[in-house]
């Protein structure tokens, strides 16, 4: 049922700005065609933020449906990719930032400190990619936001500026904050 | 120490690409997730988009047959004949009225009102460096190509006349096809994703961009 669609979806030749035309002109259509394009760009930033892939679903919904109601607000609609990145970057960051509160609230420090101990001791290359996932989890979301942005997504610092209204040195901060941090947390791990 | 084009020590990089690396890998939603989404936009197209824009243009490329009784068809023709000795008496009287009100002086400022009763707004952008200059605002749906300002005679001096109706409405210039620039002269507007554009109040009383 879903491959003739898919197909028909990567066929699509239209650019971005004709498929948002056509949006604003009331085919619904359009906008798929448009999510397929630019959904699986979002898709692995939001995981790496959230750390869940349920997460990462509902916040993608919520971004995809904001950029939906602000379409006629995309200035540049051959830049569309940019624009609705910067719809994701704020919701995630909106999203680990209250996930980040009720963990605070929630969840017993040593608890944290005793999984952490656990996995330092599992030193497996097996399971290497889930100490990086807990080791980024536990960054702060500013600073885990701007080392998936230049690291993980490879922008540079421009682009993140543009994605997410924060300057460069500010961000050149952050990432090296993040980066040190995570060197803290991983580093006997990746050279044992 | 800055030792790298990433402003970080070498080493520090090296480690955060080692990092980065197995980050890296891809990431698929549940299958599901364009179906969900397209349900929720179905959903709400309507008060958003469809209502507010009707598509005039779908509505004359469709083919329609109508069929007039030849009683209907001199009624009709009477009725086509009314319609165009009246527009022309309306066109009449709209040259006569602005014939009788002169154009404002533009001022040295981005956007001028002229005080006429089509509210005639004459947008002017400086750049000697400029070699095409558009305007969008949310009187063209900001859509590209549609307006260009032109070389006025002075210098570097760009210029378009654009009838807008009363209200607050937003706009920027485009330079050289690319670049957006939000008019230097006029107040600012960010919206909720961040995006600058500047304000024009257009009115009966209205005699500036602010």
């Amino acid at each position: 049922m879903g491959m003739p669609l898919r197909s028909h979806l990567i066929m699509s030749e239209q650019s971005d700005a004709q498929l948002i035309a056509e949006i604003l002109d009331g085919d619904v259509e359009s906008f798929r065609v448009l999510v397929h394009r630019h959904r699986d760009t979002c898709t692995r930033f939001a995981v790496r933020m959230l750390g869940s892939q349920a997460d990462a679903d509902d916040v993608l919904q919520s971004a995809f449906m904001r950029a939906y109601r602000g379409l006629a607000k995309c200035r540049d609609r051959e830049r569309f990719g940019g624009w609705l990145y910067r719809i994701v970057v704020n919701e995630c960051r909106t999203f680990a930032s209250r996930q980040r509160q009720r963990e605070l609230r929630f969840v017993n420090d040593a608890e944290v400190i005793d999984r952490a101990e656990a996995k330092k001791d599992d030193a497996s290359a097996e399971d290497m990619s889930e100490r990086i996932d807990f080791a980024l989890a536990k960054l702060p979301v500013e600073q885990r936001e701007a080392f998936l942005l230049k690291y993980v997504e490879e922008m540079s610092y421009e682009d993140m500026s543009a994605a997410t209204g924060v300057s460069v040195p500010a961000l050149k901060m952050r990432v090296k904050r993040a980066s040190d941090t995570l060197r803290r947390l991983l580093e006997d791990a990746l050279n044992d | 120490m800055i030792e790298n084009r990433d402003d970080l020590p070498t080493e520090t990089s090296a480690f955060a690409e080692r990092v980065a690396g197995p980050l890296r890998r891809p990431e698929r939603l549940d299958p599901s997730f364009d179906d969900r989404l397209m349900r929720r936009v179905e959903i709400e197209a309507p008060a958003l988009y469809a209502r507010s824009r009707p598509n005039t243009a779908r509505w004359w490329k469709t083919e329609r047959v109508i069929r007039l009784s030849p009683l209907g068809a001199v009624a009709l023709a009477a009725g086509i004949s009314m319609f165009v000795a009246l527009s022309t008496l309306a066109v009449g009287t709209r040259a006569w009225k602005r014939g009788a009100t002169p154009d404002a002086t533009a001022s040295a400022g981005s956007a001028a009102i002229r005080s006429d009763t089509v509210n005639l707004v004459r947008f002017v952008f400086v750049d000697s460096n400029a070699r095409r200059v558009e305007l969008v605002g949310d009187f063209n749906e900001w859509a590209k190509g549609t307006t260009q300002l032109k070389p006025s005679g002075a210098p570097g001096v760009w210029t378009v006349s654009v009838p807008l109706s009363p209200g607050r409405h937003e706009y920027a210039f485009i330079i050289n096809g690319s670049r957006w620039v939000t008019d230097p002269l006029a107040v600012k507007s960010s919206d909720d994703f961040g995006t600058e554009s500047s304000v024009i109040r257009v009115g009966a009383s209205a005699k500036s961009t602010t």
